[in-house]
Formats: C-alpha cells, structure tokens, sequence
C-alpha cells in the first residue's frame, strides 16, 4: 500500500517531501475527483500522499508594508472571495469557482498547482504578475505564476518543494477599470469554458498607460502576451476604432484553442472590444459588466 | 497503512481507526451507521453529502479522514437534534420540499449553513445558497420556499 503521511508543521511536511516526494494534498477537489474508484471504496493514488490541510503556517491573507498582498497557499476560495485585502479580479473568480462547499474545501495553492488551463484563479493571478513562494528544506524561490505554470498539469515544483504563499504585488497605479467574465454552461459548479480577465490604467487625457489581459481556458495554459499589450499601452484611449483591429489581431494569435476554437476566438474579441469601448465612455463605475 | 484518527462527531468525541485516505462518507455511513449522508455523484457536484466540517459546508465525498484528525463534524443526524435542525425539517415538511428525499439531507446542511451566515436570507440568496445542491425530481421551487419559510420561523435560532 502507498503510504499517507499527516505532517503536523510545515517543517515536517518539508522534511517528508525531500525524503519520500509525497504528493501534497490539499483540498481533494482535483484529486479526489481524479482517483475516485467507486461508493464505498477508498481512492488508491499512484505515488504517496502527504494530507496538508491542517498547516496553519500555510494559511491567512495579509497586507506587507510595500502594498504586496500575501495569500497563505492553503487559503480556501471561499475566504479569498471576501477577503478584501484580495484585489477585486482574485475575489472575483475564487467567488465564482464551483459551489459554496467547493470554494470551502479548495486551495490557492491546489489551484496553481494543479496547472490546469481552465483553472479560475491563475488566469487572474497572471494578470496581477502575482508570484508564487516555493520551499524545501532551508530554501526558499520565488517565481511568476506565470512562469511557474508551463502547460497543462506542468508546473516548475521540484519533487522537494511546496508552494507556500502567492504573493501579488500593488499595481504602480489604481486600475482606472477592470473586467473579468467566465463563461461556463451554468452559475454553479461550472468549470470554465473561457474567461477572459483584463484591467486598464489610463490618464486624465486619456493616455493608456497600462493595458492587460489574460485568457483562461483558450488554451494550454492561461495566455498572455506582454508584447500584444504593449500595442495598446501609450497610445490614446479616444483612437481605440482604429487599434482595435490589428490589436484584436494580434491578441487571436495570443491564445491557441484546441477544442471549440471558433467559439473561444470570436468570445474573447467580443470582450475585449466590449471592454475598450466601455472605456472610451469614461463611466463612473471602475468595474466594467 | 491504518492510522487511528480522533474528531468530534455530531458533538461526541469519537475515533475510528483507518486508511486515511478512506472518504469521509463512506467512514460516516459504515462506520458510524450514519446513512443519513447520502453520496450521489462521488465528485463534489451533486451536495448529497455535505457535512458541515469546523463551521464550513464541504462535501464528505472529497474529504479523506486523515484530514478530519481534531475536526469538529456536523452530518444531517445531528443538524436533527437542533433545534434548528428541527425547525428546518418542520418547514421542509409543511413546505411540500421533499419528492423523493435523496437531496434532502444535503439541501438541509447547505439551509443551514446559508442561514448560520445570513438568516434572513432573499430569494436570490437562497437559490445560490443552494446552487450546489442537485434535486432530480427538480423540485427546487418548493425547497426555496420551504427554506424561506424555516427563516421567517425560525428568529433568533440562527
């Protein structure tokens, strides 16, 4: 039988991992899915399993002095979405994951590392150029989520790591209006089928002087390409008519859908051209819907 | 690889020695004959089996019972012996909610849950209170009323 350990402090769990390179087991929304075999009958996994959800050095969502926001890897969906320390595109897709009683059991952590492209918070987590903390024994690393996450289900974790925290950084400058759309088949339980997250920073004048967007679910991984942005970024708000097509050309080539790819293509140039020309009307609310 | 695991149960200090990857419904339904606890998709879609574990609404099918060492569980046998246990099955009763029962268990975890955290809950509130929960007979509008109606009933309980 594989074995199961139950460390009680993340300096055991560390310890383990380097020893045995258990497999960290969080909420058990993905794996207990994955390795379900039936009523009645216990789930076997393929590699030991360290069950971590008792670490409490792992939880808690906090604000450091430079403005970073800090989110203990086992911080549950649900106490993200109301947390409001969380900037408003993370509250906004942890409180649209699953159902109530997903969002209670699933973790950030489990989220990035799980590396799924349909997964809700990296979408948003890239966008914020959040980083994540990995630990072994007497170490620590950081790295963008982004580049921590390097395709379906593959990630940077070294066989002796943990992801410890995620850490998102303040933006230089208040977004002047954000979006975040998922598109699923129903309210609850839905996993996406696109999402598309994206913020704007702009002038009195009308200067764009930032400009992101990130797409989940279109393909395999969350896409985002700083280059495409950069089509955007310095040029006046009031000319988006005549941007709009050669940058909602530029970002087509940005995702690459496998399944659907009509759909997904057509969507996401629908919102970004939704979104850029919200924009130009200046409304008074910050949240663009 | 058994390991003996100690966790509050419906209020009872209780230990049951096992594979700590063993769901916790199925310990909950084998082991401690609480049947009560239905498991209908296996995934964490369909809220059959959710428990109340340490204040928070989870599905029994997704937790294994390594991870309910010092927990505190609440199931359906003991949300019963409440009083707003019984309020809400008076409601769910004279509110016409139950078809064929299966969902019941779950949909009365999830009434409670939502009531703890807003016990005067909108129409709107409670269908998303509930959006976790699948009713195959469908018969989600009486169960929506039903729950409004163990809150107006219910002041002060939650």
């Amino acid at each position: 039988m594989v074995s199961t350990f139950i460390p009680r402090t993340l300096q055991e769990a560390l310890a383990i991992r380097r020893e045995t390179e258990a497999h960290p087991f969080a909420g058990g929304t993905d794996l207990m899915v994955a390795y379900y075999r039936g009523v009645g009958v216990t789930p076997v996994f393929p590699w030991p399993v360290m069950l971590i959800s008792g670490l409490e050095e792992l939880k808690g969502i906090q604000k450091d002095t430079q403005g970073n926001v800090i989110i203990g890897a086992l911080e549950i969906s649900a106490h993200i979405a109301e947390n409001p320390l969380v900037p408003w595109h993370v509250r906004q897709a942890a409180g649209r994951m699953g159902a109530i009683s997903l969002r209670n059991q699933a973790t950030i952590g489990g989220n990035i590392g799980n590396a799924s492209p349909k997964g809700d918070l990296p979408a948003t987590l890239i966008l914020l150029d959040a980083m994540v903390e990995l630990q072994r024994v007497g170490a620590k690393r950081l790295m963008k989520v982004d580049d921590f996450i390097l395709a379906t289900k593959k990630t940077q974790l070294a066989p002796d790591e943990l992801i410890t925290k995620v850490i998102i950084p303040e933006p230089q400058k208040e977004f002047t209006y954000v979006w975040y759309r998922k598109i699923g088949t129903r309210r609850a339980n839905a996993i996406s089928k696109l999402s598309l997250s994206a913020a704007i920073t702009l002038s009195e004048e009308g200067l764009i002087e930032d400009f992101r967007a990130s797409s989940g679910a279109a393909g395999p991984k969350v896409e985002r390409s700083r280059e495409v942005e950069k089509l955007l970024i310095g040029r006046d708000i009031h000319d988006i008519e005549k941007l709009l097509p050669s940058f909602l050309d530029a970002y087509d080539t940005v995702i690459c859908p496998h399944a659907m790819p009509e759909f997904r293509r057509l969507s996401t140039r629908k919102m970004l051209q939704y979104f850029l020309l919200q924009c130009v009307k200046r409304p008074q609310s910050q949240i663009i819907i | 690889m058994e390991t003996k695991i100690d966790f509050t149960l419906n209020g009872k200090k209780v230990s049951v020695t096992s594979d700590p990857m063993r769901r916790l419904v199925d310990v909950l339904r084998d082991d401690f004959s609480l049947e009560g606890t239905k498991e209908g998709c296996g995934e964490g879609e369909c809220g059959a089996c959710s428990v109340i574990k340490d204040g928070l609404l989870v599905t029994s099918c997704l937790v294994p019972i390594g991870a309910v060492q010092d927990s505190e569980v609440l199931t359906i046998e003991g949300l019963s012996e409440t009083e707003r246990g019984k309020c809400l099955s008076e409601a769910f009763a004279d509110g016409g909610a139950v078809q064929c029962g299966f969902c019941i268990p779950g949909m009365m975890m999830a009434a409670d849950y939502l009531l703890m955290g807003n016990p005067h809950p909108s129409e709107t509130d409670i269908r998303l209170g509930i959006s976790g929960n699948l009713c195959r007979c469908t018969g989600y509008d009486l169960i929506v009323e039903s729950i409004k109606l163990a809150s107006e009933r219910g002041q002060g309980l939650w």
